[in-house]
């Protein structure tokens, strides 16, 4: 069995842990980074997209709120490639308490979130899609983020620094000796092949997985909460600020507009089990519905796709709602050292995507603190790859180069603006077989076709690239249209289940997939 | 203004109705809101490619067993055999040259996607028929680097996985367009220039073994794909043929352009940029539609309505995000949805989806449900899952014949009366 030996091993490649290998690769630590998938698969790939100000959680839980606007001025300076700079509102429907928005105003003036009131008119002239019976309207700081496009730059970041990406490759035991935790087994889901990483120390960065990590290391009572929310991309950008509905938190009450789509969101059910992506049709209606108050024509749109992701939240002792909204959004970082007597190993999991480098900083310093070496944290100032020149993502950034190189390279994607060379240098430099992957990478199949023209297109690049063999090829095919189904039969409606039948004559009319040998 | 017979859609079964009441010497219109599917489709005449998941080696033999399982498929209701001659013969006449439609009801050929799937069909253009994969004489699949939607190579490699030796090659087309990229149609409409015919052989010889059979995307031409056909294998010396692959589908087109002049020249009219998107009614009796046109809406009388506009995928037939299915045209009502509460997909892609198989509900006759005289045609029938089942040309060809038939025996019936 392959064995290696590190600093760090991490847990998890979603943007809490890609975050602390970054932050410990900058701090001269030798690090493992892998997941039992890609990375970003799992929640941190399932969010909305919102760069939070923290006026979510303004009133409702101000530390929570603190956190988030001094990390969205953090990541600003240094991702500024991944994050669009839409700016955001806090509205009023006629839906919500009046009463709320003072309280509102308040609560940011308390946590530091710079907002401003601004007139009705002046909401509706940048928004003209809004609900034209909004009361009051506020401006403050929300941006949406790329988080595959962020995962990837940390990981890419910690790489260059001589970090070991290891995907796809999944925990299968964690050794431990005495008190210590040594490491841990891993095996890889594509050869089969095992792998021991002996590490210094061991982070679980695995979100609602956590609790099984720290189950294999021994240790008990480490539980996390799974509160599932789903989210609908729409076609377009119905708007091109952050909509949220000044009220409370609740289901359906923001619309984050992210690269070529709208994303609406969120829900909130516990599960039992953090892998557990199933989509209740009454939800979709739900959350339909939800964006019709925000935006009025809202069901008549084109929905792209659903997904669910989940939420890895603390029990809060005191809470006795089954309602997760009210357990902490708050990160938890357990030191098993000072909390079970295990040395070698800590859990970082709670929190939001927002805060993860934040999160990624204590938990680094505690591997520290455990290592008795390391240098301070850089994050704060040092940019991501591709953040260097402090510019933001701008939407119609892809659109732009491909009139740049108009003549030069084909589209393969048109919904999502790939070039062939861009798709070609992809496959190189993720190393990797599997579509599903390379849509998180460059959005490939991403757009109102569903991956109807590309895929085909793709898979025929790849075949000729890597001369991998056709059943490679066929089984990847297959594998992403189901996937792509999964997402999408949920919200078959109007034009998008028009375009999934053109889609069904193509693959199974045209090409034939299903009989393919 | 005022017809005998309004056709609504333009695809396979609404100028397939057209062209048969205008040859019945009917007053017939056409409308359509555009191009039909052909333009998508891989233009070959699929009647029954699987049944059940299994492919199937003759459909004149299952047939009878099949309908006796699926009384609610369109071919319960029609025969095939007549419409398929009468398309033959439709090419035959037709405006491309030499240009012919081979095989039958008895045996499926089968030809290779672009995938490299090996594709059953009752009837293949000859453009195609040397692709047949029953014939064991080694292939060479050329693509173009200009056409991102054909990919030789892997086309190749699943051909040879089913057993016929085969190989791809990719080679540069020089279409000096300035584009790094172009559509088979734009490919299609090169290949119709003798000069850059021979430009070609010359580029692509040089690739080609002896013995080998040259499988191309289906670029042969629009105008005289025969004309291409024939002239490319005298300059290369060897059979040649074309796998159709992503839309825009020149061996589709020409399906179009065929059934249209089969129209025209019985003296059928057609109009297209025109939906219709109303009807007046008299009890059961539609008496005119109201078709949106570029500035105004147009008020088309006729005794007899033909609605063959497709299915979900042309929106013909709408679910709205209440979940409720419509259709479009007309209003009519439909069959073959799932029951309210009931599961309208399966999470499986590849499982039978609950709501393929809606259609506009139609009696024994294909007469619409609730009206007198408006006959259904095409993927607008209930019952059929057309793309995975390989039957769409079959099933619309022969419920356009059939409905064309119905509609003038019945004027035939009043005029006697």
């Amino acid at each position: 069995m392959a064995a290696i030996t590190t600093d760090v091993l991490v847990i998890g490649g979603g943007a809490t842990g890609a975050g602390v290998a970054w932050d410990a690769a900058l701090r001269g630590l030798d690090v493992v980074l892998s997941d039992r998938k890609d990375f970003s698969e799992g929640t941190s790939g399932r969010f909305h997209g919102l760069l939070h100000s923290g006026g979510r959680y303004a009133v409702k839980d101000p530390q929570a709120a603190v956190e988030c606007i001094g990390e969205n001025v953090i990541l600003r300076r240094v991702a500024a490639d991944n994050i669009e700079d839409t700016g955001g509102f806090f509205v009023t429907t006629p839906f919500d308490d009046p009463a709320y928005a003072d309280r509102f105003v308040q609560g940011c003036r308390d946590t530091g979130i710079p907002c401003e009131e601004i007139d009705v008119a002046v909401a509706l002239r940048e928004e003209p899609r809004l609900n034209p019976e909004i009361s009051r309207a506020f401006r403050v700081p929300d941006a949406s983020m790329d988080i595959w496009k962020t995962v990837w730059a940390l990981a890419r970041g910690a790489r260059d620094r001589g970090a070991r990406l290891l995907t796809y490759h999944e925990t299968v035991a964690i050794h431990r000796s005495g008190d210590e935790v040594t490491g841990a087994r891993l095996r890889d889901a594509r050869s089969g092949e095992e792998v021991d990483v002996e590490a210094a120390v061991t982070v679980s960065a695995t979100g609602a997985w956590a609790g099984r990590i720290a189950d294999m290391a021994g240790i008990e009572g480490v539980r996390v909460l799974p509160g599932k929310g789903i989210m609908i991309a729409m076609n377009h950008r119905l708007v091109n600020t952050v909509i949220n509905r000044c009220q409370m938190p609740t289901d359906g009450d923001i619309i984050v507009p992210i690269r070529t789509v709208s994303v609406i969101g969120t829900t909130d059910v516990h599960v039992d089990d953090p892998d557990d992506r199933t989509i209740a049709q009454d939800q979709v209606d739900a959350m339909l519905e939800d964006g019709e108050r925000l935006v009025p024509g809202f069901k008549r749109a084109r929905a792209l796709r659903v997904w669910s992701g989940v939420r890895p939240l603390f029990e809060d002792a005191k809470a006795d709602d089954v309602s997760t909204r009210d357990v902490t959004r708050a990160h938890a970082l357990l030191d098993h050292a000072e909390r079970d007597g295990v040395s070698r190993f800590v859990t970082i999991t709670g929190g939001k995507v927002t805060t993860f480098r934040l999160m990624a900083e204590e938990t680094v310093d505690a591997v520290c603190r455990q290592l008795g070496r390391g240098g301070p944290c850089l994050t704060r100032t040092q940019a991501l790859p591709g953040s260097e020149d402090g510019r933001f993502y701008h939407v119609s950034e892809r659109l732009e180069r491909k009139e740049r190189h108009l003549q030069e390279d084909q589209l393969v994607c048109e919904c999502e603006l790939i070039p062939r060379a861009r798709l070609e240098k992809a496959f190189e430099q993720r190393d990797t077989h599997n579509l599903d992957d390379i849509r998180r990478y460059l959005r490939l199949g991403m757009g109102p076709c569903q991956g109807g023209f590309c895929i085909y297109r793709a898979t025929g690049i790849l075949h000729q690239l890597d001369g991998m063999t056709a059943e490679e090829a066929n089984h990847t095919l297959r594998e992403f249209l189901e996937e792509r189904w999964h997402g999408v039969w949920p919200i078959l409606y109007g034009d998008q289940l028009r375009q999934a039948r053109l889609d069904e004559w193509i693959f199974q009319g045209v090409l034939d997939v299903e009989h393919v040998q | 203004m005022r017809y005998d017979v309004v056709v609504i859609g333009a695809g396979v079964a609404g100028l397939t109705a057209g062209a048969r009441l205008a040859e019945g010497g009917a007053r017939v219109c056409v409308l359509a809101k555009g191009m039909g599917s052909t333009h998508l489709a891989p233009g070959t005449v699929d009647v029954l490619g699987y049944d059940g998941g299994e492919r199937v080696e003759s459909p004149a033999s299952v047939l009878p067993d099949f309908v006796s399982r699926h009384p609610d498929h369109p071919y319960a209701l029609v025969s095939v055999a007549p419409a398929l001659e009468w398309f033959a013969a439709c090419v035959e006449r037709g405006p491309k040259p030499g240009y012919r439609y081979v095989g039958s009801l008895e045996h499926n050929v089968l030809l290779p996607t672009a995938l490299g799937a090996a594709r059953p069909s009752a009837l293949v253009p000859t453009t195609m028929a040397g692709g047949d994969l029953g014939d064991p004489a080694p292939i060479c699949v050329v693509g173009f680097r200009v056409l991102r939607d054909f990919h030789a190579s892997l086309c190749a490699a699943n051909v040879a996985r089913s057993g016929v030796e085969a190989r791809g090659v990719e080679i540069d087309l020089n279409l000096h367009t300035g584009r790094a990229e172009e559509n088979s149609l734009g490919i299609a409409r090169h290949f119709d220039d003798p000069g850059f015919r021979s430009a070609f052989s010359t580029r692509v010889a040089p690739s080609l073994r002896p013995g080998e059979r040259l499988g191309l995307p289906a670029v042969l031409g629009v105008r005289d794909p025969q004309g291409a056909l024939t002239d490319l294998e005298q300059r290369l010396e060897r059979p040649l043929f074309e796998i159709p692959t992503l839309p825009p589908s020149a061996p589709g087109i020409r399906v179009y352009d065929i059934l249209r002049a089969a129209l025209r020249s019985a003296g059928g009219r057609l109009v297209i940029g025109a939906e219709v998107v109303g009807a007046s009614r008299d009890g059961t009796r539609v008496t005119s539609v109201r078709a949106h046109t570029s500035g105004h809406d147009h008020v088309y009388e006729a005794r007899w309505f033909v609605l063959a506009t497709g299915g979900v995928a042309s929106g013909a037939i709408e679910l709205g995000s209440d979940w409720v299915a419509r259709e479009n045209a007309l209003g009519l009502s439909l069959s073959g949805a799932p029951a309210d509460g009931a599961a309208r997909f399966d999470p499986d892609y590849f499982a039978e989806q609950p709501l393929n198989r809606i259609g506009v509900a139609v009696d024994s006759s294909l007469t619409g449900e609730g009206t007198d005289n408006v006959l259904v045609a095409g993927a607008a029938l209930p019952g059929a899952i057309p793309w995975r089942e390989g039957s769409g040309e079959g099933i619309s060809l022969s419920t356009g014949f059939a409905a064309a038939r119905t509609v003038l025996e019945r004027e035939g019936a009043a005029a006697a009366a």
